[in-house]
């Protein structure tokens, strides 16, 4: 079965090393300037020891090359799309399940010898895809903190090969229940993205229960690294809390915006809010307000990565399961 | 209908043996049996349940009534069933993009026991390119690369499937001599649909016909055709001779009718000329038999004048 496999589909192979090598080398270009870049910049602030303004203001990367790496994104549902919903689709819709199932192999090893290589094939791709990504962003990480965010969490670590690993199972799943590749590849295509925001944004936040902490309204101190925060807003006199952006919804703080004072209002005048800022924190500070975040602290990160591979692994499994078991029972 | 049950040494004996597709019957309460070393014609017109036949024959379906036993066992995921099986689907489905050599390579990985030289040598002596990509190989040698591959495994049981539909009559004949060629040297059973009844006859001795989802008419072929006769006498009466013997297709017309029976004893009667039937009458007899009422009219020509 793994020479009829590879015989199969050694031209996606072929097809598929070429575009993980332009890749390699374009993001080893200009990885290796931004990194040089980085630390130039990092080598001259603290020898000037003074506030370092072209730090922060450092932009790093063309935006060709971050909008290529924001792409990748999409590559489990390419892969999915491209890899697993053909898998057995195709092979039904042209009859040559016929053929191979008539040789003195079992369905189920079949099934079995040709979603273990298109599996290894698409975890190895994607896991190459985001160790590059990975290492291509660690200026940019070092420099913003932005990595447990969703978007960046997304596409760095270990989650896109749990990602892949899922999206090539659905897709065979739905080739093996429909028989035919077009609607596989659209079912493949829906479901994976929807359950995708699904957990990005519903689930995940939870995987571990959030910290709230009380801050200081006139200190700009955050929590350290690459948090992921999830709400934040003040705390009035009372204790009440009052968030000011759209997760909190769910996270269970009530969503009105910032009830000001009467007295603070008057800070506003008719100056442009920006300006203002400073002067309404201290305000506010003054008649007893504070601020809190909730947030997920830096060093949730890995563990978070390997909770979310996790479920997305184990739902791989699951419908490889229900494919095996399908093929197995039902008339060929 | 006529069950045979009539074997020493049956490779597929079935009893009772149904199928239904979602509440659509497509074979109903089929008992067949076919002894060992016999080329067996599986006939019937479209839709009558030579595919679901075949196909619960060799595991590709499971059955919802009855029992098939093929081989000694029930048809099953296993290798060592699957290995004495070739099944040659209808429509032949082949790798577009593979040659005939790689095809040849994925039975050798996927068989226990795999015949690559008699392949190789079959597509020589028709000149079939061995490094050409299937999808663009004509019919003819589509069917003989398919049907060397299904050889090639040395299969205890061939299944045909509608082997040569779409062949010309000369590549349906290579294809035919290939297949009577094998089976001469192997000794292996086979069942083979076609419409092409002229074709059957050449290489069959035995036969399965189908119509309306149920076993018309199964036995040896020479048996069977010695158990019929064909009556041709003036237009009279016959009620007779349908108590005497079994009607299968009366045709009359003003001056004439003419009885295909099956004997019931010996008693004809002489206002009626005997004659042998040939295998071509004797199937679209049985066909006609069991087609529905708006089409069966056709058989009594004139009965109303």
């Amino acid at each position: 079965m793994t020479w009829h496999t590879w015989r199969q589909h050694r031209n996606q192979a072929y097809f598929g090393a070429a575009a993980l090598v332009a890749f390699t080398v374009l993001l080893l270009i200009t990885g290796l300037q931004m990194a040089s870049q980085y630390h130039s910049v990092l080598a001259a602030c603290s020898a000037a020891t003074s506030n370092c303004g072209s730090l922060a203001d450092l932009t790093l990367g063309s935006p060709p090359v971050i909008f290529l790496v924001i792409l990748t994104l999409v590559v489990p549902a390419l892969l999915g799309v491209f890899w697993g919903a053909p898998l057995v689709a195709r092979e039904l819709e042209t009859g040559t399940s016929q053929f191979a199932w008539m040789q003195s192999v079992t369905r189920r090893h079949w099934l079995a010898v040709k979603t273990g290589w298109i599996l290894l094939a698409a975890a190895a791709w994607a896991g190459a895809v985001s160790a590059l990504v990975t290492w291509w962003s660690s200026p940019e990480n070092a420099l913003k903190h932005q990595n447990f965010r969703p978007g960046q969490f997304d596409v760095q670590g270990i989650v896109p090969v749990g990602y892949a690993l899922f999206a090539v199972a659905l897709g065979i799943m739905a080739g093996t229940l429909v028989r035919r590749t077009l609607p596989a590849l659209a079912i493949t295509l829906g479901a994976f993205a929807a359950l995708r925001v699904l957990i990005a944004y519903f689930v995940r936040p939870h995987y571990l229960a959030p910290i709230t902490t009380i801050t200081s309204l006139t200190s700009h101190a955050g929590p350290a690294g690459s948090y992921w925060s999830l709400a934040l807003g003040n705390v009035d006199p009372n204790g009440q809390m009052l968030a000011s952006n759209g997760l909190s919804n769910y996270l269970g703080y009530g969503h009105e915006s910032i009830t000001i004072p009467s007295v603070c209002r008057e800070v506003f005048g008719g100056q442009q809010p920006g300006r203002a800022a400073e002067k309404l924190a201290s305000c506010l500070s003054a008649h007893g307000y504070r601020g809190f975040i909730t947030y997920q602290p830096a060093s949730r990160y890995w563990p978070f990565q390997g909770i979310e591979t996790g479920i997305f692994v184990i739902l791989a499994a699951a419908l490889i399961a229900v494919t095996a078991i399908v093929l197995k029972r039902r008339d060929a | 209908m006529i069950a045979c049950q009539d074997a020493a040494h049956p490779v597929i004996e079935t009893r009772g043996l149904s199928k239904r597709y979602r509440g659509v019957t497509a074979l109903s309460e089929a008992t067949i049996t076919v002894p060992e070393g016999r080329i067996s014609a599986l006939v019937g017109p479209n839709g009558a349940g030579k595919t679901t036949l075949l196909r619960l024959l060799g595991g590709l379906a499971n059955p919802s009534g009855g029992d098939v036993t093929v081989l000694g066992g029930t048809p099953r995921q296993d290798p060592a069933f699957l290995a004495s099986i070739g099944f040659l689907p209808q429509g032949i489905p082949l790798y577009r993009r593979f040659t005939a050599t790689d095809h040849i390579g994925a039975g050798a990985h996927l068989n226990p026991r795999w015949d690559a030289a008699s392949v190789r040598q079959r597509l020589k002596s028709l000149d079939i390119p061995l490094g050409q990509a299937a999808g663009t190989l004509s019919g003819g040698q589509r069917a003989q690369l398919a049907l060397a591959l299904t050889l090639a495994k040395r299969p205890r049981l061939l299944l045909l499937d509608e082997p040569v539909a779409a062949l010309d009559p000369l590549a349906r004949r290579h294809f035919l001599a290939t297949l009577a060629e094998a089976v001469a040297a192997d000794g292996l059973t086979v069942v083979l649909s076609s419409h092409l009844v002229a074709d059957l006859e050449r290489i069959c001795d035995h036969l399965i016909l189908l119509a309306a989802s149920r076993v018309q008419l199964c036995g040896d072929i020479d048996t069977l055709l010695a158990e019929h006769q064909v009556l041709v006498g003036p237009r009279k009466d016959t009620t007779a001779i349908e108590k005497a013997h079994t009607l299968v297709q009366a045709v009359r017309t003003a001056r004439q009718t003419t009885l295909l029976i099956r004997l019931g004893g010996p008693a004809i009667d002489p206002a009626f000329e005997t004659a042998d039937v040939g295998f071509e009458e004797l199937v679209l007899g049985y066909m006609g038999q069991a087609a529905t009422p708006a089409t069966s009219h056709l058989t009594t020509v004139g009965e109303g004048q």
